[in-house]
This record gives structure tokens, sequence and C-alpha cells, in this order.
């Protein structure tokens, strides 16, 4: 495999400091590859416990009774938990919906979730008689797809309408009456009317598969409740979110909840929001010790997944190729626990929308609870459900219209400014460029070899979240930079982009600059680490704050020389003025006319300037060649090229690794994983039987194509990346698997499915 | 999940390997490598309070190049692939043995081992069927007997071998003149959906001698009966189509597909088919150059 970055056809304006645009060396490598990061599971303390967790055999069913003698009994074991332990409280967590109990609470909704806990002095004595526990439970009916959910009687998996989380504003929950929990729709013009009149209608049934995110390093934290507050050192993405549930959870003031995040051994989105620390606090409340607890792959499978989806959508269009109306209505599985599901649903409906100039639009989905195990956020969510679906109809309108389909494309795009959906910002990327640059990359117009197909796929997702981050820089006495921001490093390079933009204010290195993980009892608050924003809405508040350190070291150098502070210049390290230069560590020792003493600058960012969301629009663009076996059905990517609208690079190398990680579990979600129910259970739960991409499923090509516009909100004009090529990839393969013959309707494309659209006949019998 | 508490018994001669089994009974196993065993033990499906290895016994040690080659069973993957006479003369084994896993499981991962586990999905056990090996084992105090190697794997997970009794080695036949084995399998998963061996010689455009095992469709690897009265004696340059349709349809009986998490009956029969033709292509297309 080979990758190439294509660079801006105009030169990359300078930085001042060269601090941006630069591939600067990664704060957090060296430790990495030395082995001497510590992750949560790596973390020792005094009395530490070690946890592990009794799951539920049944999918659906009353807890008739537990019996933790035997466990209890074991020699090392110090506690068991059980649902009749979280009785004396509200025990119910959720972002979206206050939905999820600790541990269940009479009633199991999923096989898998946790029924009880054991502490015991190590993790072997732990899960020995996490083995004894006899868990009776009578089954009761279960719904185990959307389509069974919502049928007509469908058994509900929770009783009463849903209480809100602590999501802020979130309408559209359901009133219990149904197996629906959120639905949401987004809708102009008269689709019915349009369709009608069309010459041309694209219809189908699609769907997307549940897939486990798979960051290497599994759910794991370490909870260590005391009378002076609770500490939890977790991998979590959004520490202060998490901070605030547990607080709520446990009735403390967040003062008293401290989240410290270690090294992240990869998030995607299912470290997003709360799972396994609410149990391991209240495990530690109970044991009053430390309780270490690391799930395993298996039950991180179970812990968090991505949402299935059945979508029906139709394209409506001219005889001509213009592009009238869309009509899509779709069901996301959240499994028991709605988690992130509304959030994950209304992106789908906004991505749904496409940036195609519909002269009338409906997109209307619902977040459905079954009982399998509970879904929330990964890479991409709702672009990456829905992209592909919309695109195979665009493509599928330009084959019956005779039109080339990057031509069809370009004719029914909004220019930037273009109104993407009613009340939104407009679209402020150059959308059609980055079309043609993209088949440009590609190579579009060259020939095809035997077996392969073309497509090229795009498509919006909001990006950034809620426009609220803060950020401290902080010059010490002797010079030396900190920067304490809540976002989170996962391995996407955070910490050294935020280095970067301080590094740009203060005129010193980026690895001058030391910039550790969030902790909520030091760390400025940050809302999420998710939706591209960390750069952008992050980054911005690090921007600030640098400055904020930049302008009070000017001042003190242009009242120490008495000149104006304008007249001041910061590089490589100094204030300099005409012949005089003074260390950082001399004006600070000025500044306060004693040794010691420090600098503290503050960023804050509270809204977009403008008041629009999204805070950006992030582009999903990628085109994509494959190669079909048709006697196997196996799919190869040949080339691939995605489209990193960044605005700014403020580290192009960080960059182009967002794109490839993405587009690699891209191809995971397009060609080969799913997660698989039988009967209720998930069978599919270990790596032998759930296939990740490897370094086989490699494209042989892949580009990434670069484009620098400076048209971020972000610092110098930065905006987010590293989501869209993933539903851009997901888009592109499966247009480009169309292409080549196969009517696909259903991903992942796997060898067999793609055997069994290709066969002719019946299949021949053995 | 944890691996269970289990005793490690180290012995150095069979007699003293066949006593542990023989003491321990149906709580102990022989232990040779435990890329497998140790997997299935974590899962909790393989309780075992006993886990003998037998690396320590020099007996079954060691690779033999003569006329023929004898593989030691305690001989790792690792150790075949970079065989320097593996690789020359039995150069379809070494290819083979490459495909095993990854590098760290063939590092560690035994022939002994992989072939005593008797995974369905095995390389090992359709390349050594194509190639006429045979296996020999040994009980404590007896002397050697050899196996077959269409025997040896009687089901999933199960072999010939009696309690106590030990695979020593492999013993794989002299190539024929201008023979070559080929190894060919089709896997989108960890493991191979379908696997086709051959060994093949081509003589001025006719096949003189074919041997064909196929396997990781069904329970066990098995030889293609009909494969020799079908192809041999054939022109390369104009095989009969309904010749190789024949023998793919052969090679679905022989191999009995079944569904596992790596494919439907159906499709792996399917695959199996276009596996055979393909590598009857390669095969002779090689055999004649």
């Amino acid at each position: 495999m080979s990758t190439t970055v294509v660079t801006p056809e105009t030169p990359r304006e300078r930085s001042v400091t060269g601090a941006i645009g630069s591939a600067a060396v990664r704060v957090d490598g060296a430790a990495k590859v030395r082995g001497e990061a510590a992750y949560a599971g790596d973390l020792r303390f005094v009395g530490m416990l070690h946890a592990a967790i009794v799951r539920s055999s049944v999918t659906h069913g009353r807890i008739v009774s537990i019996d933790v003698g035997a466990a209890l009994a074991e020699p090392g074991v110090v506690t068991v938990l059980t649902g009749e332990d979280l009785l004396d409280f509200d025990p119910y967590f959720g972002h979206a919906v206050r939905d999820q109990p600790i541990l269940a609470i009479d009633r199991v909704r999923f096989a898998g979730e946790p029924v009880a806990a054991v502490c015991a002095l190590t993790k072997a004595i732990a899960e020995a008689a996490a083995e004894l526990i006899e868990v009776e439970i009578d089954e009761l009916p279960y719904v185990g797809t959307v389509e069974a959910a919502i049928a007509p009687d469908a058994p509900l998996v929770h009783d009463g309408p849903p209480r809100p989380g602590s999501y802020l504003g979130l309408t559209g929950l359901g009133d219990g009456t149904s197996n629906v929990v959120f639905h949401q729709e987004i809708a102009w013009g008269d689709v019915e009317a349009a369709c009608s009149a069309a010459d041309i209608v694209v219809e189908g049934t699609y769907r997307f598969p549940a897939v486990y995110q798979y960051a290497m390093e599994t759910h794991s934290v370490v909870a260590d409740w005391t009378a002076n507050g609770l500490t939890v050192w977790a991998a979590a993405q959004h520490p202060f979110l998490l901070r605030a549930q547990l607080a709520q959870l446990f009735d403390l003031q967040l003062a008293d909840v401290r989240v410290v995040v270690p090294f992240i051994g990869g998030g995607f989105g299912s470290k997003s929001y709360t799972h396994t620390e609410p149990l391991a606090a209240m495990l530690s409340r109970k044991a009053g010790r430390p309780v270490r607890l690391v799930i395993d792959v298996s039950g991180s499978m179970l812990t968090s997944r991505r949402h299935d989806m059945v979508c029906r959508m139709r394209t409506a269009a001219t005889g001509d190729g213009t592009l009238l109306a869309r009509d899509a209505t779709f069901h996301m599985n959240t499994g028991a626990y709605a988690d992130n599901g509304p959030r994950v649903t209304f992106t789908a409906i906004e991505a749904a929308c496409s940036p195609y100039r519909w002269r009338a639009l409906r997109c209307d989905g619902s977040t459905v609870y079954t009982n399998t195990s509970p879904a929330g956020s990964y890479r991409g969510f709702g672009a990456a459900h829905v992209q592909w679906i919309g695109e195979l109809q665009v493509d599928e309108v330009a084959r019956r219209v005779g039109v080339d389909r990057v031509a069809l494309r370009l004719r029914n795009l909004e220019p930037r400014g273009g109104p993407v959906r009613p009340d939104a910002r407009p679209l402020d990327a150059d959308l059609l460029g980055d079309v043609e640059r993209v088949a440009k990359a590609i190579g579009w117009d060259e020939p095809l070899g035997a077996g392969e197909g073309i497509g090229v796929a795009l498509g919006l997702m909001p990006g950034g979240a809620r426009p609220v981050s803060s950020a401290e820089v902080r010059c010490d006495a002797d010079g030396g930079v900190t920067v304490r921001v809540g976002t989170t490093e996962m391995g996407q390079g955070a910490r050294t982009v935020m280095a970067q933009i301080a590094a740009e204010q203060l005129g010193v290195a980026a690895d001058r600059i030391r910039v550790d993980q969030p902790d909520t009892a030091t760390t400025p608050y940050d809302s999420t680490t998710g939706a591209s924003r960390s750069t952008t809405v992050a980054g911005k508040a690090v921007e600030l704050a640098a400055a904020d350190v930049a302008a009070r070291l000017l001042a003190i150098a242009a009242e120490w020389w008495s000149v104006p502070a304008v007249e001041v210049v910061l590089a490589d390290g100094w204030a300099g003025h005409g012949s005089r230069r003074a260390t950082f560590a001399e004006l600070v020792q000025r500044g306060f006319g004693f040794s010691g003493g420090e600098l503290i600058g503050r960023g804050d960012v509270r809204s977009t300037p403008d008041g629009l969301l999204p805070v950006f629009w992030e582009v999903c663009l990628a085109a994509a060649i494959v190669a079909v076996d048709r006697d196997t059905g196996e799919v190869r990517v040949r080339r691939i090229a995605t489209v990193a609208d960044v605005g700014r690079a403020i580290n192009p190398q960080l960059v182009e690794i967002q794109d490839e990680g993405a587009t690699l579990q891209g191809i995971g979600v397009a060609l080969h994983e799913e997660l698989e129910w039988a009967d209720g259970m998930l069978v599919n739960d270990s790596l032998l039987d759930y296939h990740v991409p490897t370094t086989e499923n490699l494209p042989d090509e892949m580009i990434c194509v670069l484009v620098e516009n400076g048209d971020g909100p972000g610092p110098a004009g930065a905006k987010g990346v590293g989501e869209g090529a993933h539903a851009g990839a997901i888009a592109a393969i499966a247009c480009a698997i169309a292409d080549a013959g196969v009517p696909l309707d259903e991903l992942p494309a796997t060898p067999e499915r793609v055997w069994r659209w290709l066969a002719p006949a019946p299949v021949e019998a053995i | 999940m944890a691996l269970p508490t289990f005793e490690l018994h180290r012995p150095t001669t069979i007699e003293e390997a066949t006593q542990l089994a023989d003491e321990y009974g149906d709580d102990a196993v022989f232990h040779c490598g435990g890329t497998e065993l140790l997997l299935v033990m974590k899962l909790g499906l393989a309780p075992y309070g006993h886990l003998i290895d037998v690396k320590p016994i020099s007996e079954l040690r060691g690779v033999i190049a003569d006329d023929d080659l004898w593989i030691g069973a305690t001989t790792t993957h690792r150790q075949i692939e970079q065989h320097a006479e593996i690789r020359d003369r039995w150069a379809g084994l070494a290819e083979m043995t490459s495909t095993i896993g990854n590098l760290r499981v063939r590092n560690v991962g035994t022939l002994g081992g992989n072939l005593c586990f008797a995974e369905s999905h095995s390389d090992p056990a359709t390349a050594l069927l194509a190639g006429g090996a045979t296996v020999e084992s040994r009980r404590g105090g007896e002397t050697v007997r050899s196996i077959d190697m269409d025997d040896f794997v009687t089901g999933p997970f199960e072999t010939a071998l009696r309690p106590g009794e030990l695979l020593v080695g492999v013993r794989v036949p002299r190539l024929p003149d201008g023979a070559i084995l080929l190894h060919r399998k089709i896997r989108f998963h960890e493991r191979a959906a379908a696997t086709v061996a051959i060994s093949i010689r081509v003589n001025d455009n006719r096949i003189e001698h074919v041997r064909l095992a196929v396997g990781a469709v069904g329970n066990r690897a098995g030889l293609v009966a009909d494969a020799g009265s079908l192809l041999t004696g054939q022109p390369v340059d104009a095989l009969a189509a309904n010749a190789i349709d024949d023998l793919s349809h052969a090679a679905v009986a022989t191999g009995r597909p079944v569904a596992d998490a790596f494919g439907p009956a159906d499709y792996k029969a399917h695959l199996l088919r276009v596996l055979v033709r393909r590598t009857i292509a390669e095969a002779t297309a090689l055999g004649m150059s």
C-alpha cells in the first residue's frame, strides 16, 4: 500500500513561527513507543481490588433470585454487588435518556447485561467467584430487531415514558407506548407531489450493520470512593460529561467528583459518555477501597457498539438528471438503552438531507429499543449510516439518465454559501471544487480493469457539536509553557495539535510545550471530544488562552523597555525589541519582582460568532475503485481517495493519518464487520469470529486530498477532520461495488452476500 | 477471561509423559505450543487441571531431510517455514506453513500440536494428505506405529491416538521427480472457508500423477479418491471441462461442507469448486514450466 498526499495547488501561507502547518513530533509518541504510557488498566493503588462482572445469559427476563453466598465465601472475595444494593437512590444514568441502571434491577434487557459484580484481591479470584453466583431469571418475550420492536403489540423493552438525561434541549422523546424512544424529522416541500411528477424515482430498502468500534484498549476504569469524594481514572472521551453524570447519580457536587484521564488506547466514540464508571464507583463505595474494572474484548462488545439500521429511501429526479426530492425513513437499533442514540439518529437525519438542491425533502428517523446490547457513538455516526444509501440512489439516477455521475453531482450541488437545510449554517466549504479534486485524484476518466467498479460519494455531517470549550495556558517562572485543555488524546494527536496552536501564539517550539490529559480537578471545562471538534473548538480556546499569555508577556516587556507593546515580538522563546531581548523566565521574574510567579492565560469559546450551528459542516467525500471477484464474491479496494477539507492543516501528517484510519475503519464496515445475534445472543463476540480489517485488507493505494481554503472557524482557519472520510469511504466503496454490477442493498458487502447478489439462478445444491 | 489455574508437567521422555497421562486421565492434556489449547482454556471450554508439556522430549524433536522428510512433532511452524531443505525439496510444505496464523503463532505453534488439536480448518492436515504423509506415534513402553494421514484425524478435535499415546513425528515421502505440492485456501476470516492441496506431476503435457486433498469446508480434511482416475493421462493444455467439473463435485462430496462461522455450507461448497478449478489451473501451469 502506498499513500499519497495531494497538496494544495497554491502554496500554503506560511505561519509566523512555522508551528502551524508542520508535521510536529507527537508529544505522546515516545512514551507510547517505549511502553511507558500508563493506561487506566495499568494503574495500581494501595489496597486496590479487582472486579469481575456476572452477565445475564437471558435476553429479556425478570430476575427471580441472585445467590451470592458461594461467591462471598471464597477466600479473597471482599464484596459482591447486585441490584439490591441500588435501592436507596436513583441508580439510573444515560446521556439522552436516564434509562440504564448501574446493574440490572429486577429485569434484564439484553443477554450480557451486568447483573452482579464481585470485588476480590485479584482478578482471577474475582472471575472465579463470579462463576459461583447463581442467577435465576424468568424469561420474557424479547425483541431482537427493529422490525420486531416496532411491530404492533411488540413486547416493550422499557415501561413508561423515557426520562430525559443530561442532553440539554433534546426534543422528540417517545411517550413510552412503543419501543420508539426518539423520533424526529426534517422536511420541506411536497415530497409526494414531487415523486409523482418525477420522471425517475429510485426506491429501496437498505440495511446497515451493527459493528463494534474496536478500540485497542477496552473499557477500563479505576474508582476510589473516599470520605473526601469520588475519584475515577477512566478511559473516557468526555471527562466533564462523565463527572456530571457521576455527580448526578450519587448526589455529589461536581467538585467532589474528580475524573482523571490517563493515556487512552483509542476511542472512536465507544468511550463517549458513561458506561462502566458508575459500577466501578459503586463497587468502591461498597468495598471502601479503590476498585479496578477492566472489561475484556467480548465484554466491551456488549458495552458499546454502533447502531444497526433499516432505511427505506427514495430519490426523485427529472429525465434530464435534475434531482427533485428525497424521502428517507429509517429506524436505528439502539439496543436496550438509548445512550447517544437520539443524537446519532438526528445526525443521520441531517446527513440524509445531503447537500443537493432538493425541491422537496422528508428525512424521518427513529431510535428504537430492542433486547440487544446498547449502541452509542462511532466515528462519523449518522453520516456513515445513510450517505451510502443516498449516493447509491443518485448513481442510479445518473445511470437511468445516462449522465456521468460526477457531472450529475456537480449540476445538482449547492455552491458555497448555499442553503444546506433551514435554520442551519449555509454551506461553508467549496464542495464543487472538492468533487473535482477527488475525481481527478482517483482517475475518474481512466479506464478500469476487468471486474472493477468506480464510485464517488459525497455528503456533509454537522461538525463541532456544542461550541463550548475553555482552556488555560500557563507560563511558569522558568519560562516553561503548559496547556490545560479538556480535549482527550485518544491517539488522534490532539495533544500535539494543541501544542502547535499555543506555540504559534507564543513563538516557542511546539515540543517545548507541555500538554497533559485532562483532570477535571485542574483542567478547565470542555464539553466533549467528538464530532471532529477538538482542533476547531478546543483549539480555538487554546489559541485565545495562548494569545492571552502572549499579551501579558508583551505588556511586561513593553513596560520594562518603555516601548509600545505592539512593537515587541515573541520568537524562538524570547521577547525582543530592537537589540533588546528577554527570556520568558526573565519576563515572569520582572512581572512579579520575585523569583517565582506564573502567568495564566484563559480562553473561552461559548458560541459561534454568528450564532449558527453546526460549528462547521464536515465534508464527507471520497472516491474508490474496487475489484470484484465474481467467482468468490470477494471485493478488494484497489485505490481510494479521501478529501480532507480542513480549512487549514495545523499538522498535515496527522490529517493524513486521520483520513487513513477513517478509511480503514470504513473498509471494515463496507466489506467485513458485523455483529451477529442468534436467538437474542451475540454470537461473534471475539476477534476470531468478528473480522476487523487487517493489513491483508489494505487498499493498494490511498490518496489523501488536502484542501486548505482557510474557511474554518478554528485556529488559523482550521476545521475538523477524521469522521467525514469514514462516511465518505463507506459510500464510495458501496457505489464502486454497484458500478461493478453488484446490486447491493446491505452492508457489509461480504463475499458471501456479493456472491448471492450476483447468482443468476437459485444456488446449486451441494 | 483469565487462564484457569493448572499444574504444568515437563516430562523428558515419552515413558514419563504416558505415565503422567495415565495418572491424571481426563484431567490431563498434552501441551505442545498452546496456540489453540490455551485459547479454549481461557474461554473456559477445556478445564484441564494438568498440562503435560511434551516439548522437552528429545524423541519428538528435529527435522531429518533424507530420501524422505521426517519432522519431529515439537517442531514449530516457523522452523519448518525457514528450513532450507524443506524450502528446497518440499517447497509447497514450507509455503503452506508460512500462511499459518501469524508470525507470533508460527513462532510458538508446532506441527504436532496443530495435528493433534485436529481443528477442522488445519492447513498442515490438508497439505500433508496431498503429500502422502504418515504420522508416527508411540505410547510409553510400546514401539512406534505408523498411521496413514488419512486415518489420523477422525473428526473435529478427534484423532486416532489412544490415551497416553504421543505423536512422535510426521513422515513425508519424497515428491516424485518433477512433481509439485501446492496448497491454496480461500480465507476471509481468521480461518479458511475452503482449502485445497494438490500433489501433481506433469510430463510431456500429460498429467502423470495427482493427489488432491480438500479441507476447511467440513469436519475433517479428506483425499479426493477420484482425482487420479479423472485427471491422470489428461492433456494439460486441453483439460476437459467436464473432468474439472466432475473433480470439483467429487471434491465437494469428499469435503462434505458444513456451516460454521466462516460461511454456510452452500457457499463453502461453491468456494471449494472455485478453488479446485483455480488450483488445478495453477498447478498444471507450474507443472508445465
